[in-house]
């Protein structure tokens, strides 16, 4: 009897926040048929919509596995240059890769293709890198997948891989967010697709992870953060299951370079740089370690703070004729920066 | 006699120059209830954690049913049916009374992390939850299901690592003093309910304990080590009587004893009491200390 009463709360909730999840779908559907496309909101839905799947991702990772990784950038990347190499058209890699004499690759996959094949190459470096890296703990695993986040970037700007990344130039033309619009014969836009569809993506893949993280998985997954020993303890294969949610946030972070690229619509690997990963964690962070929920919601505040509101912070305020001082960057600087400890010797008397 | 469950041969553990554990052999047979006993470090701990292969013996071998397991990874030595219990108790923190026993049936799943998120496997899951109901039950922590573990009291807290145990359906079950920290009554009761489990489950029975109360209650035979060396073994009655065990437990001044001063024990002069950690052997008829 309790029983079934605890279960229908279960599905109450559930429920609720099905219903939550298809208004802010519909809101975002009808929004994009009335609203100018140029507006900052679908730059938020769209760029939110993809750091949020990734930071759901690493919060599997550090959240409910309790592995504590800095790589997240440089799977994004491979999912952002997987994606862009299989799906510039045919025509276009001429002049993309113009330095490369059109490339290697001359063949295009569909994007959904090319999506998914961004997160099983992602979880493929996953699997190679976790080998070792996952036999360290704590901040030793920390350091060590920042420095293969680095190490990916500085190679796949290598110049002997140029027919397939094209160097250090850019990839462009492929399909971007915008190509999901439906459009008539002559180019004008019918039906705006072009927030929906990203919102969708991050939406299916969220709900993977979440059905994963309930699943007899993610308790063992679970139990691994809570107590290594007691887990191992209790028949759970320590090395394999760390493995299996390493390669799995690597997916979904490959997922979300891939859409990262369709937001962007130009890849360049000198983008994903450490401050990628340190944005994606202060999501996490900020959302709550272990809450895919705060993640969600964190991530559309985090762009939309650092993308639309808080923008006015780098101009000029003025007051009259009074040009307010604060809060420009050299403000930021002296006052909000931390001090080091030589810095505080050399101030004090 | 009956058949063999665990054999240690020859065990020998150190970690750089201490020996922890030196030369220990023992034998368990199915149905026994067996309790290793030995003053503060004496290396019972670590006997356990070679046994469950946390730690892998610097020499010696562990046998489970015949099977040598010596180097196997704990996970694996707890698939092949050794569950145990630890010293401090480590339950998984963040999750409910239901979740910690339902974990515990984790390495018994079938389905692969595709199947088990895309709830294929839903039958499995099904089963899971009904069998960690039944336990829950039967070690009556039902009514306490949705409690978070790290909430319930001390004692219920040790019954559920009890109970997460018996969820990976062991044949063999390591207690590490599953009575530290109860009082008197709680000790007595947990006593009835390890024999209970004992046959509800089919099960052998290996303990670490100190309240010598429990150990002389429910234990068949008896193993005592000191300084990582076997010292004495047999039922109740015989150990309580061993003059090696009362000297090691209360010391001994070793000019006026009989026992040959060997081993580890030449090097080590026989500490104070106090040092030795607190004394709780009962002496004939009387009460036991502490």
């Amino acid at each position: 009897m309790s029983n079934n009463i605890a279960r229908k709360k279960i599905d109450s909730a559930t429920i609720i926040s099905a219903v939550i999840v298809l208004c802010i779908y519909v809101a975002a559907f009808v929004a994009e048929q009335f609203i100018a496309p140029t507006s900052m909101l679908f730059t938020v839905l769209k760029k939110g919509a993809t750091y949020a799947l990734v930071a759901v991702s690493m919060n599997l990772l550090n959240g409910f596995t309790g592995i504590f990784s800095l790589g997240q950038a440089g799977f994004m990347l491979i999912g952002a240059y997987v994606y862009g190499i299989f799906t510039v058209p045919v025509a276009e890699r001429i002049n993309v890769y113009q330095y490369y004499n059109g490339g290697l690759v001359q063949f295009v996959l569909p994007w959904f293709v090319a999506m998914a094949l961004s997160g099983l190459v992602a979880a493929f470096f996953a699997f190679l890198i976790g080998m070792p890296v996952l036999r360290l703990k704590s901040d030793y695993l920390a350091i060590a997948s920042l420095g293969f986040a680095e190490i990916i970037r500085a190679v796949m700007q290598w110049d002997k891989l140029g027919p397939i990344t094209n160097g250090s130039n850019m990839l462009r033309l492929f399909p971007s967010f915008n190509d999901f619009n439906i459009r008539a014969a002559d180019g004008h836009v019918v039906v705006y697709l072009s927030t929906l569809v990203p919102l969708l993506i991050a939406g299916v893949c969220i709900g993977v992870i979440i059905l994963l993280i309930n699943s007899t998985f993610g308790r063992a997954l679970k139990a691994i953060r809570d107590d290594e020993i007691a887990a191992e303890a209790m028949g759970i294969r320590l090395a394999s299951h760390k493995r299996l949610a390493f390669c799995i946030s690597s997916f979904f972070a490959g997922v979300g370079g891939a859409m990262l690229a369709m937001y962007q619509t130009t890849v360049q690997a000198k983008g994903f740089t450490t401050a990628m990963t340190y944005e994606i964690l202060l999501i996490v962070v900020i959302g709550g370690i272990g809450s895919v929920t705060g993640s969600c919601i964190s991530s559309f505040l985090f762009v939309a703070a650092s993308e639309w509101w808080l923008r006015f912070l780098d101009q000029k305020q003025m007051i009259g004729s009074f040009e307010v001082p604060l809060l420009r960057n050299g403000f930021r600087l002296v006052v909000l920066r931390r001090r080091g400890p030589n810095e505080r010797e050399r101030t004090s008397p | 006699m009956s058949e063999n469950v665990l054999h240690l041969d020859h065990l020998t553990m150190r970690f750089g120059g201490v020996v922890a554990v030196n030369d220990l052999s023992m034998d368990i047979n199915k149905g026994e209830i067996v309790a290793l006993i030995g003053p503060n470090g004496a290396g019972k701990t670590t006997a356990f954690n070679m046994v469950t292969g946390v730690y892998t013996p610097t020499e010696g071998k562990v046998v489970l049913n015949g099977q040598d397991v010596t180097g196997k990874r704990p996970d694996e030595i707890t698939k092949l049916g050794v569950a145990r219990t630890f010293q401090n108790i480590r339950l998984f923190s963040s999750m409910t009374v239901f979740d910690n026993v339902l974990t515990a049936k984790h390495l018994r799943r079938t389905s692969n992390f595709l199947t088990a998120t895309f709830r294929l496997n839903a039958a499995e899951e099904k089963h899971m939850r009904e069998e960690t109901e039944k336990l829950l039950r039967e070690v009556d922590l039902y009514d306490l299901k949705d409690e978070m573990a790290t909430s319930l009291p001390y004692g219920k807290q040790r019954l559920l690592e009890i109970a997460r145990a018996l969820a990976t359906q062991p044949k063999l079950l390591l207690l590490d003093e599953p009575a530290a920290g109860m009082n008197p009554q709680e000790t007595e009761e947990l006593g009835a309910f390890i024999k209970q489990i004992k046959d509800r489950f089919d099960l052998t029975v290996f303990l670490i304990e100190h309240h010598m109360n429990l150990v002389m209650g429910i234990s068949d035979r008896i193993y005592v080590i000191d300084f990582g060396k076997h010292i004495a073994e047999g039922t109740p009655a015989e150990v309580q009587d061993n003059p090696a065990v009362i000297a090691a437990y209360l010391g001994v001044d070793e000019d006026e004893s009989g026992l040959p001063s060997e081993g580890p024990r030449a090097s080590a002069p026989a500490a104070p009491p106090e040092a030795r950690g607190p004394l709780k052997v009962e002496t004939r008829g009387g009460k036991g200390v502490q």
